[in-house]
């Protein structure tokens, strides 16, 4: 395990040095990512301000959704670049994952250090400074209570968007072509759980509630830390679920990696 | 003109053929419009009309705005640049036809395939399931049809334009993520540039973009009266020239500084 580890940060260290060699280049697309998510946010806060918020929920409040969710998945994807399920597909469809599979090396490592785009970096800023914005403009006391579970929410956030990864890298083993399906859930998540939950139609609620839950690793954690009452009357430890469904999430990823890895019958370059 | 016809055709022959992805990608397209919709529906709150829009037109607009994600490739296009990477470029430049054209035909053929294929299914699923507004008289569909294809034209040739800043830089991608960027923010795509501030709308529409997505939603919807809806159009039809012809000038330029990797 220890083996594993240190392989893994020496690997991660060559990626990341890799990166910096364009160092421009790299400064640049952290930057430009930084800016442009940050600009759709900031047309986001004008549309909010000039509605006076949504559904009961003001600028700041739907900020703290924002931020912790944008930031977390960018944090997620940094550290599971390497499954990203369309530079993946790609990697299985040309061979190098077979060349993966040849080497006396866990391939799990391997993928998680194939890639670790440090340009992420810029979501994961620009998320971070829209969730601290909330927090200094919020009035709500920060104890270590609220902020614990704030931090909670973001580990889990990353648990589970990275189980989402995994088991959309683990589908291109059959099948390249329907990774959109994926998208939905990952990119879609993300986008739902910028929002309050209020404002989605019940139908889709339960399904992110009862079959991929969703609501509880950010809406819940955010909706207690800020006191507001819950319209959908889930028991009082729901906030606290996140880290179950985020685990739960990544240990499905896990397994279904490890099915498909089974079954998985090369391409045959 | 031959050869560009049957480069368009194709087009949309190899469009046609990623059918799972396409019906993946509606899905994609549906869900998200549903995001923005709900986001949409509950900003309005009580509210029947917001900047001249009421619900039902912004909920429309959601769909449109999804509609012309695969339309006008929204997201990203880096074709060209792929091409100038592995040197592919060489032998187009080489080709008995104008580089400009050969690389329009094909978007051509791919855009109306994914308009009919993505966009219009998008607009019948819309209006299945929320009812949608539609263009009232025909001279509004005219208009319409007019305003689509000078978007996707003001789309092509901006495209293009940026694309070719590979013959200048290695980080062409990098700078293009930028242009993509700034484009989706100012085309009115995630929030339909009339409920923004005014100093917002002004900035935006130094730029091309408005009239990639805001101009034909306003178009559909007929926020815009005859005479006003004559002069968007002529200002798209305005903005698709000059950026054509930056194209060109911009071609010239740099087919003589183009540097060839691979090969």
């Amino acid at each position: 395990m220890a083996y594993t580890l240190e392989l893994y940060r020496r690997l991660i260290a060559i990626r990341i040095r890799a990166q910096m060699q364009y160092r421009s280049a790299f400064l640049a697309d952290v930057f430009t990512t930084a800016v442009l998510n940050g600009a759709s946010f900031f047309s986001l806060a004008l549309v909010l301000q000039r509605f006076d918020g949504i559904k009961g929920w003001s600028l700041w409040e739907v900020a703290l959704l924002f931020g912790t969710v944008d930031s977390a998945f960018g944090m997620m994807d940094m550290i599971f670049s390497g499954f990203d399920p369309d530079t993946f597909g790609q990697r299985v469809r040309m061979g190098d994952f077979d060349r993966m599979l040849l080497r006396p090396v866990p391939v799990e490592l391997q993928v998680f250090s194939a890639e670790f785009l440090l340009r992420r970096l810029g979501r994961i800023l620009e998320g971070g400074a829209i969730l601290l914005l909330a927090m200094a403009n919020l009035p709500v006391e920060w104890n270590a209570w609220r902020v614990g579970l704030i931090a909670l929410a973001y580990v889990s956030q990353v648990a589970f968007f990275g189980g989402l990864f995994m088991i959309g890298a683990a589908i291109t083993f059959w099948t390249v072509e329907s990774i959109e399906a994926i998208n939905v859930l990952t990119y879609g998540g993300q986008e739902l759980n910028s929002f309050p939950y209020e404002i989605y139609n019940r139908y889709l609620v339960y399904i992110f509630t009862y079959l991929i839950p969703g609501i509880f690793i950010n809406y819940y954690p955010v909706l207690t830390v800020l006191g507001k009452p819950d319209p959908f009357g889930m028991p009082w430890f729901a906030p606290y679920l996140a880290p179950v469904v985020g685990l739960g999430m990544l240990a499905l990823g896990n397994a279904f990696w490890r099915f498909g890895l089974r079954h998985y019958q090369s391409t045959g370059t | 003109m031959r050869t560009y016809l049957a480069l368009a055709r194709l087009a949309v022959q190899r469009q046609f053929t990623y059918r799972a992805a396409t019906l993946a990608g509606l899905l994609t397209n549906f869900f998200f419009g549903l995001l923005r919709a709900a986001v949409i529906v509950a900003l309005y709150g009580q509210r029947s009309t917001v900047a001249g829009m009421d619900v039902q037109q912004a909920v429309t607009y959601t769909g449109i705005s999804q509609a012309g994600i695969a339309f006008l490739s929204l997201f990203s296009w880096f074709e060209i640049i792929h091409s100038v990477n592995s040197g592919q470029v060489g032998a187009d430049l080489l080709k008995p036809m104008s580089f400009f054209g050969f690389w329009m035909a094909q978007d051509l053929g791919q855009a109306l395939v994914n308009l009919l294929l993505r966009g219009v299914t998008i607009m019948v699923f819309y209006a299945l399931y929320f009812g949608v507004s539609t263009p009232s008289a025909p001279a509004a569909w005219l208009a319409l049809a007019v305003c689509l294809l000078l978007a996707w034209l003001i789309s092509f040739a901006w495209r293009f334009l940026i694309n070719l800043s590979a013959f200048w830089t290695p980080n062409a991608i990098g700078l293009c993520r930028l242009f993509y960027g700034a484009s989706w923010i100012m085309s009115g795509f995630f929030m339909p540039l009339r409920f923004l501030p005014e100093w917002f709308q002004a900035i935006c529409r130094l730029t091309p973009f408005p009239h990639m997505i805001n101009t034909p939603v306003e178009i559909y919807l007929g926020l815009v009266d005859g005479p006003a809806a004559l002069e968007l159009l002529l200002h798209q039809a305005a903005w698709a020239l000059a950026l054509i012809a930056a194209g060109q000038v911009a071609l010239h330029a740099g087919v003589r500084k183009l540097v060839i990797q691979g090969g």
